[in-house]
């Protein structure tokens, strides 16, 4: 098992490597930094541009480039020069990472659970009213724009509010500020603003999850070796559990590690319209204007995020089906 | 296969629901300047306004801000925003504010006095009490330090917003142990008031001090600079900073040294950004936040109304709206047919398609030197017709300058047809869109196809003159003399449309260096005729500003000019018993 | 329905080799295959009715816009109106004719999405068939491309061409489409694997065809199935992503419109003119969740298996 997660991740560095260049070229040729400075007016002076451009490293050829960014990154940490001077990419970088990873990470938890839930059940009583039911909403939160779903949550979290008679439900930024002392009102304060943007975002991948779950259930539940198990005597819940489940998990793990990236994406929009203050917004902020280190840096931390959960539901995969580890 | 009847029978029924739902609601009361806001109309330098003793102590109010702060130096052309400098204003010693009423006001809280004692000589009188919060009294070396910072003879490098008459000043000198200051200037400038005034307030000499030697070039930079980059950790204001976090908030406390008359009532006043301004009416529903000052628009009006114990005030300010003609395009050249174009436009009807649906008050602008609550304001506009939507008096302008295809494909004098005329306005800006394609519409009366399209960078296509009409906002600094220069010289970097009148050029010069500001007024109001007579620039209206807020809040009221509602943090507080 | 029937005599180009006895040995499974898949999308009632609303809403955005009274982006004097029958989606604020919007950006999203959908699937499809066919090194190469693409959140990239490039219906679509062909040829890949070992490929092969010629008659058409599932779900995605970019502002941008842009620029209007905001939303969920049935309901004619396991 270790030589075969070692093997992995050894796998994953040069993808990473190939990753981080596409991504600054990507960032580099999607602007022109000097851009807003050039459309200026009055315009900028030449001594001005000129020192941008130095500062900016826009007197180097792409390549050159690239590699002092990697090399400055590697070595020092160094995300490279933004174009608000004041700013210093991977200090900002930091603590967004935590806010996003915190929705995210509790989004696709509650996704997941929701999925296998009702996708298991589903598949049990396929054609019951549960089934229709599920299957119709689920279709429908397919079908719906996450924003215009979160526009409609923030009216539902206002109404709730006004019911409970306090402020339960915060529909602006990830905590309060200041934040409430105390750990019990700090940790209500953050769950109170944090409800709305996690079911926005968890919704939609649950949708797909449920319906994927719904049928990898189905087309094991008919394969014949459930049926054998049957036959053989074992009673439905051991054969649910123990064997139906657990075959029909496994390619639910490639298909949450393949969403990850359309997750991230996702946050950006419930970032917005929840105006947190994380990667979504950092990202935002930096394709306005035009900052292609900070863009680049962006999709690279994305990307190594992306490629972690990947190797994360190889390393599951291997886990779960031990047929993987020997390939 | 019955399940997916069923399905597709459910799926339908829910949609048939959700237009129900959608037909059912609507409505929405009108917006008017009503609750604590009754008397803004009449006196708006006093409404809303709650006695100390009926404040209760302590307490925290949020404010939304459209934008993040990334430069806390207002002087500098990338910290010149309206955010920042509303942010900046609780803890920026400044001379002169502008008060609600758009009258300009001298701070008496830093100053005992700031007259002009002859035509080229002004003397400041700082009160003795005025101190940064680290017991350096402001002085007469905070006034040089920002006078060097932003004369480009002493600090060519310092980046400044381009503050107007600093040039003109030959020397300030201190006496008094600092707290008397001699301006002298070397010729007179109309608007001196403008000095060191909120719009450019004064910043720590003695802190810049620290980062170089305030007499050279490099000293003076790396003091600008150092305003550039840093939170502030000085104050001289009724609050100092408690805490900033980028992109989030800005944490205000008061501040124990603060010397003025009104100590604050608030434990914390705290400044959010919320970058999306749709986002805003929901959060004070939700009481995330106490009060907004969004640009206004018909929903968000419509949606405070509608908001229970939140009331709303819109007031008319110093920035307006316009159509601009670029006469580089050669039939454009032709006074006549600009004079027809903006005689068809009828602005009652614009405003009535755009800013009017949710301020009734709203009326076009007649002057484009001053607005209607600075001294000096008369119609130089709808007597000339234009602005008037009379077609017929168009045409026969038209017809009578001997343009052929009136009202259906002009051709002017010489024969040529008139082509397509390109207006253009800010993407996703939808009351200029609304604007353009109305503008399109009086045109094409007249015959003339006027295509509306957009641009990414109004800057960029107003300095490249890539237009033919373009429809934007000027942001007026309460200082007629000196804007009136900025803009309509022949000379002036914003003289976008390259209008070009040597009598203009000589009376707008006269007035701004003049002593005698009746005698000033009059010239600008005469430069003015002239303007409009070539039509140039239509002025269409005054936008209009929004404040809203709890009603639990005191104090807070609407001001339409640079300064923004801070003005007064000092005196916010929570209504006792809320 | 799609002509399977790629070594039929009637597409055979002229002086291909007779190759009889095989050829028409699949002519024959191939026509009647057709027809069972036609029967069995037939019986998929959710996606029938489906095919029909669909219908029903290119036809009222297309034929309907060019007859409706008010044209799109005309100025009625009536403004900020609630429906009525004059207006049966109300107005706006300088009193465009709601229904009128909608049905433009109906058009436009439309567009927009069938064009991300053909151009992707065209692209993906030759990527995935080309990497799949000749497995190997190339396979590697080829498809660790794919992967690196699909390690980027796409609309995040989306967003940052848009906002170089974009603004205009099609180059939306071309940015929409440059990101989307990589999730078809994983598709197009698996489902070219499983089809190259089988006899009639090896048949062709035998006979001398190039692999051009087993790439584009052969493989392609029989993984046509799965493409068009593929292809059908790409359509749903791609309105939403419009939807989303032009959200954020990256998008179409006005005087153009389309439905993301109606309720991105109606956000404010829920309480106040929910007209505005409601019937964009309406028809963009119309367009995705039918498209979604009808992409499950070709999913199940093409796939027996799915809807067999029951019995």
């Amino acid at each position: 098992m270790l030589a075969f997660a070692l093997r992995r991740v050894l796998v994953s560095i040069p993808v990473l490597l190939v990753a981080s260049f596409i991504v600054f070229a990507l960032g580099a040729a999607s602007a022109n930094p000097l851009a807003p400075l050039l459309e200026k007016n009055p315009p900028a002076p030449p001594n001005v541009i000129a020192a941008e451009t130095v500062r900016l490293h826009l007197d180097q050829p792409l390549i050159p480039r690239y590699f002092s960014w990697l090399g400055g990154l590697i070595l020092h940490g160094d995300f490279g020069p933004s174009v608000t001077s004041t700013m210093d990419i991977g200090a900002e970088l930091g603590p967004r990472f935590l806010v996003t990873i915190r929705l995210i990470a509790l989004a696709m938890v509650i996704a997941l659970v929701l999925a296998i839930v009702v996708g298991v059940l589903t598949a049990v009583k396929q054609y019951s009213k549960t089934d229709y039911i599920a299957t119709f909403l689920g279709f429908l939160f397919l079908a719906m724009p996450s924003f215009w779903l979160a526009i409609l949550l923030k009216q539902g979290g206002i109404a709730v509010n006004g019911a409970v008679g306090y402020p339960a439900i915060y529909t602006i930024g990830s905590a309060s500020v200041p934040p409430p002392t105390g750990f019990g009102a700090n940790l209500a304060d953050i769950l109170g603003h944090m409800i709305l943007p996690t079911i926005a975002l968890a919704l939609i991948s649950y949708a797909s999850w449920s319906r994927f779950t719904r049928a990898s259930m189905l087309e094991v539940l008919n394969s014949d070796y459930v049926r054998l198990a049957r036959s053989k005597g074992l009673s439905r819940r051991t054969v649910m559990v123990k064997h139906a489940l657990r075959t029909a998990l496994i390619p639910l793990t490639t298909v949450t590690a393949l969403d990850i990236a359309s997750i991230i994406g996702g946050a950006v929009v419930t970032e917005f319209v929840f105006q947190w203050k994380g990667l979504g917004d950092f990202f935002l902020n930096a394709v306005r204007s035009n900052d292609t280190y900070a863009t680049s840096s962006w999709l690279l931390v994305s990307a190594v995020v992306v490629i972690a959960f990947n190797l994360i539901a190889d390393l599951l995969y291997g886990v779960l089906d031990p047929r993987i580890r020997h390939a | 296969m019955r399940s997916k009847r069923a399905v597709a029978a459910a799926g339908l029924a829910a949609v048939t629901a959700l237009v129900v739902a959608a037909c059912g609601g609507g409505g929405g009361t009108t917006a008017s300047g009503g609750g604590v806001y009754g008397d803004c109309k009449t006196d708006p330098n006093t409404c809303n306004s709650v006695a100390a003793d009926q404040l209760q102590q302590g307490g925290q109010v949020t404010i939304a801000s459209e934008k993040n702060i990334d430069n806390w130096n207002v002087i500098s052309s990338e910290g010149n925003t309206d955010w920042t400098a509303y942010a900046m204003k609780p803890l920026m010693p400044y001379v002169f504010y502008t008060a609600p009423d758009l009258k300009s006001t001298l701070n008496t809280d830093v100053m005992d006095s700031a007259e002009l004692t002859n035509p080229t000589t002004v003397t400041y009188k700082i009160k003795q009490a005025a101190t940064w919060d680290d017991g350096t009294p402001v002085s007469a070396d905070d006034f040089i330090f920002n006078w060097k910072t932003q004369a480009p003879a002493y600090c060519p490098d310092c980046e400044t917003a381009g503050n107007g008459g600093f040039d003109q000043i030959a020397n300030v000198v201190g006496s008094d142990g600092g707290k008397t200051v001699t301006l002298t200037l070397s010729k007179p400038y109309t608007d001196w008031q403008s000095f060191f005034g909120s719009a450019a307030p004064l910043y720590p000499a003695h802190i810049a001090a620290q980062q170089g030697d305030l007499s050279t070039p490099a000293g003076l930079k790396a003091g600008f600079d150092y305003f550039s980059k840093t939170v502030p950790n000085y104050t001289a204001g009724p609050f100092k900073v408690e805490n900033w976090q980028d992109n989030v908030a800005l944490t205000l406390v008061p501040n124990p040294k603060w010397y003025g008359a009104t100590k604050p009532k608030l434990d914390r006043l705290v400044v959010r950004v919320i970058t999306d301004a749709t986002q805003e009416p929901i959060a004070l529903q939700n009481n995330e936040v106490q009060v907004l000052f969004p640009q206004p628009q018909v929903d968000i009006v419509q949606q405070l109304a509608s908001i229970p114990n939140v009331s709303q005030n819109q007031a008319q300010g110093l920035s307006w709206e316009h159509y601009d003609f670029n006469l580089v395009n050669p039939f454009l050249k032709d006074k006549a047919l600009r004079q027809a174009l903006f005689t068809a436009v009828n602005r009652q009807d614009v405003i009535a398609k755009t800013v009017g649906q949710f301020n009734p008050d709203i009326k076009p602008l007649d002057n484009h030197m001053f607005v209607p609550e600075q001294e000096g304001y008369q119609d130089n506009i709808a007597s000339t017709g234009q602005g008037t939507g009379d077609i017929e008096k168009a045409k026969q302008i038209l017809t009578t300058a001997g343009y052929t295809g009136v009202g259906t494909a002009l051709v002017a004098p010489n024969g040529q047809a008139v082509p397509p005329l390109r207006i253009k306005y800010t993407t996703g800006n939808a009351v200029r869109q609304n604007e353009c394609e109305l503008f399109a519409g009086y045109a094409k009366q007249l015959g003339v196809t006027v295509e509306v399209s957009t641009t990414d960078s109004l800057g960029t296509t107003l300095g490249s003159g890539d237009y033919d009409v373009i429809v934007f906002g000027w942001i007026m600094s309460p200082f007629p003399f000196g804007g009136a220069q900025q803009l309509w010289l022949s000379t002036s970097a914003s003289n976008y449309g390259k209008y070009v009148n040597p009598q203009v050029d000589q009376l707008i010069n006269d007035a701004a260096s003049s002593s005698d500001r009746a005698a000033a007024t009059q010239q600008l109001n005469q430069a003015d005729k002239i303007m409009s007579d070539d039509a140039y620039v239509l002025p269409l209206y005054q936008k209009p500003t929004l404040v809203a807020t709890q009603n639990t809040i005191g104090n807070i009221r609407n001001n339409a000019s640079l300064d923004g509602p801070t003005y007064n943090t000092a005196e916010w507080g929570i209504r006792s018993g809320s | 329905m799609p002509e399977h029937t790629v070594t039929s005599p009637e597409t055979r180009e002229p002086g291909t080799p007779v190759t009889s006895g095989v050829d028409r040995e699949f002519t024959v499974a191939e026509r009647s295959q057709t027809q069972l898949v036609l029967r069995r999308f037939l019986q998929h009632r959710a996606a029938v009715i489906s095919l029909g609303v669909l219908i029903a809403v290119i036809l009222l955005a297309y034929v309907g816009g060019m007859l409706w009274k008010y044209g799109a982006g005309e100025i009625t004097p009536d403004n900020s109106q609630p429906p009525s029958w004059d207006h049966p989606f109300g107005t706006d604020a300088v009193g465009k004719d709601e229904f009128a919007q909608v049905l433009r950006g109906t058009r436009i999203s439309l567009q927009v999405s069938v064009s991300v959908a053909i151009l992707a699937t065209l692209v993906g499809t030759l990527w995935g068939s080309v990497a799949g066919y000749f497995g190997g090194w190339v396979d590697s190469l080829m498809m660790r491309i794919t992967d690196l693409v699909l390690t980027l959140p796409l609309i995040a990239v989306a967003a940052m061409l848009a906002h170089n490039f974009g603004g205009t219906w099609y180059l939306i679509a071309a940015v929409i489409a440059g990101l989307y062909w990589a999730y078809v040829s994983r598709v197009a890949r698996g489902v070219v694997l499983s089809l190259r070992e089988k006899e009639f490929v090896e048949a062709a092969k035998a006979l001398g065809a190039t692999d051009t010629r087993i790439i584009l008659r052969h493989l392609v058409p029989n993984a046509l199935g799965s493409i068009l599932v593929n292809l059908t779900i790409l359509v749903a995605l791609a309105i939403l992503l419009e939807t989303s970019l032009s959200f954020l502002g990256f998008g179409v941008q006005a005087p153009d419109t389309s439905l993301g842009l109606l309720v991105s620029e109606a956000q404010t209007a829920l309480t106040t003119r929910p007209w505005l905001f409601y019937f964009p939303g309406l028809f963009i969920i119309i367009i995705a969740l039918t498209i979604n049935f009808i992409g499950d309901g070709l999913r199940d004619a093409f796939d027996p298996q799915q809807t067999k396991v029951r019995q």
